[in-house]
């Protein structure tokens, strides 16, 4: 098993983002304020034991998008814990882009998904347009070293100790931990091909015309997003090194 | 050729099912199973039960072994309006390994009724990590059947390279049942209209999604030597 120094660690925003341009084409401007809270503390910040980013933005003049938010928290030198999200505002259905990308010198823990907001085995049509598409990337990357070993697939394995967060995700999840630095850039492939799958669909979706269904996704939109701003372990994390005001931004950004 | 001996998936199945206050069924749905059993046996040898129970709406257990493959299915539909989820358990067995999934699938949306989950669907969790030790654990391979599992399902590929790796393929099967027997006292009925109209849909769904699931298996190789009308019957009689 090879260690990786900080310093050679993937450049998480500037190898997606930046080098891919996984924003081209698209005129996003920064979300200034999100659910009653200014997001400008978020968008740099240091302290001694950490420094990062988590930048927000919308789609101008569009209501597609509730927000795009893509950041980096370095820890001690020691660890990154990268994130990148897309949610859509609440009159579309699209699912939840969520990456968790958290970085050490022992091993890349990931977690890639598109979190449904409808029970998908009640809503079969909901799988096939937003879901299904990813079949076919989702068996590609999750023969990456780490996430099979030894002839054991062990996705959707991840979150283990947290079954309301796998209750979140979709039935192509790419999740858990890799070791080697070529498996971990791997892992940037199939985040940089999944999230350009999510961007695509964004610009065809069109706004939900059903109340009640409407309803119904904004129920399990709610619920999926309280679980992880209360719950989510790396929220604890965030509360000691910035206090609750910052942690209730920060984990509202990255979710 | 040396005749061979397949895992005894039927029998534990039925040894555990026991825990049941079954009632056996000679006909359901329509379909007389004593007859149904002899189309499934054109492919060699076949068994298959029925029961009902309080709270429960059937319980189909069969297996189906030919010469070059085993095929066992079981299933527990709950009656209309009780909580309970839904068992589906698939063996597949030949020569050289056995595929297998079995799981608790459930009745509502276990993201937002949390109290469904930590009931019927969390208690399983230290035996899944468990059984992620086994070899070749993967997840399911069919797509609309793995959008319909829980959090907890188990599934493999295994090769099977020495004794005794069938019968702990197996163990997962016989445990799950065993914590389902377990839930079955504390089943209850939907305390709400809202509530039973989920169970009803969900329930829907799911049922029709295990029977293309179960159509396509016996498509494959598992229903290789199947009479097709018998085909055509077992994933109806199933859910």
């Amino acid at each position: 098993m090879a260690r990786v120094a900080f310093n050679d660690m993937i450049h998480f925003t500037e190898e997606l983002v930046d080098r891919r341009k996984m924003f081209e084409g698209l005129d996003l401007e920064p979300l200034e304020t999100y659910i009653g809270m200014d997001t400008r503390p978020a968008w740099e910040f240091k302290t001694p034991l950490a420094s990062g980013f988590y930048k927000p933005f919308v789609l101008k003049g569009s209501d597609k998008i509730e927000k795009i938010t893509y950041g980096e928290l370095h820890y001690m030198g020691r660890v990154k814990y990268c994130a990148l999200n897309f949610t859509a505002g609440d009159n579309y259905d699209l699912p939840v882009f969520a990456c968790e990308f958290d970085e050490s010198a022992a091993r890349l823990s990931i977690t890639l998904d598109f979190m449904p907001l409808v029970d998908i085995a009640v809503h079969p049509e909901y799988r096939e347009t937003y879901l299904d598409p990813l079949a076919g990337l989702w068996r590609k990357y999750r023969t990456i070293p780490g996430l099979t070993k030894e002839g054991r697939c062990l996705l959707q394995r991840r979150y283990a100790p947290w079954p309301w967060a796998r209750a979140t995700l979709s039935h192509y999840p790419i999740d858990g931990r890799v070791e080697e630095p070529q498996d971990r850039q791997a892992v940037l492939e199939a985040i940089f091909d999944y999230a350009q799958l999510w961007l695509d669909m964004m610009k065809k979706a069109e706004p939900i015309t059903d109340p009640a269904y409407k309803q119904e996704m904004l129920k399990r939109k709610a619920a999926l997003q309280k679980y992880y701003r209360d719950l989510d372990p790396g929220g604890e994390v965030l509360k000691k090194i910035f206090g609750e005001e910052k942690k209730n931004l920060f984990v509202s950004l990255i979710f | 050729m040396a005749e061979t001996t397949w895992t005894p998936y039927f029998e534990k199945m039925k040894q555990a099912l026991a825990g049941l206050p079954l009632a056996g069924l000679s006909t359901l749905q329509g379909s007389v199973i004593g007859a149904l059993q002899q189309r499934l046996a054109a492919a060699g040898s076949a068994k298959i039960e029925a029961f009902g129970a309080e709270k429960i709406e059937k319980i189909v257990l069969a297996s189906v072994s030919g010469e070059s493959v085993q095929l066992g299915l079981c299933s527990i539909i709950p009656a209309q309006g009780c909580d309970l989820p839904i068992f589906f358990s698939r063996w597949v067995e030949d020569r050289g390994g056995v595929g297998m999934y079995v799981d608790l699938l459930p009745t509502v949306d276990i993201l937002v009724d949390e109290p469904y989950r930590v009931k019927y669907i969390e208690p399983l969790g230290p035996d899944w990590e468990r059984f992620a030790n086994l070899p070749g654990i993967a997840p399911e391979e069919d797509d609309s059947l793995r959008a319909c599992c829980s959090i907890v399902y188990t599934a493999a590929a295994m090769l099977i390279e020495r004794e005794g790796m069938r019968l702990a393929a197996l163990a997962p099967h016989t445990d799950y049942l065993k914590h389902y027997i377990e839930f079955y006292a504390a089943a209850a009925p939907a305390g709400t209209a809202e509530k039973r109209e989920e169970l009803r849909r969900k329930t829907a769904a799911v049922r029709q999604t295990l029977r293309g699931h179960v159509t396509r298996v016996l498509a494959g190789p598992a229903g290789q030597g199947i009479d097709p009308s018998a085909s055509a019957d077992l994933p109806e009689l199933l859910f």
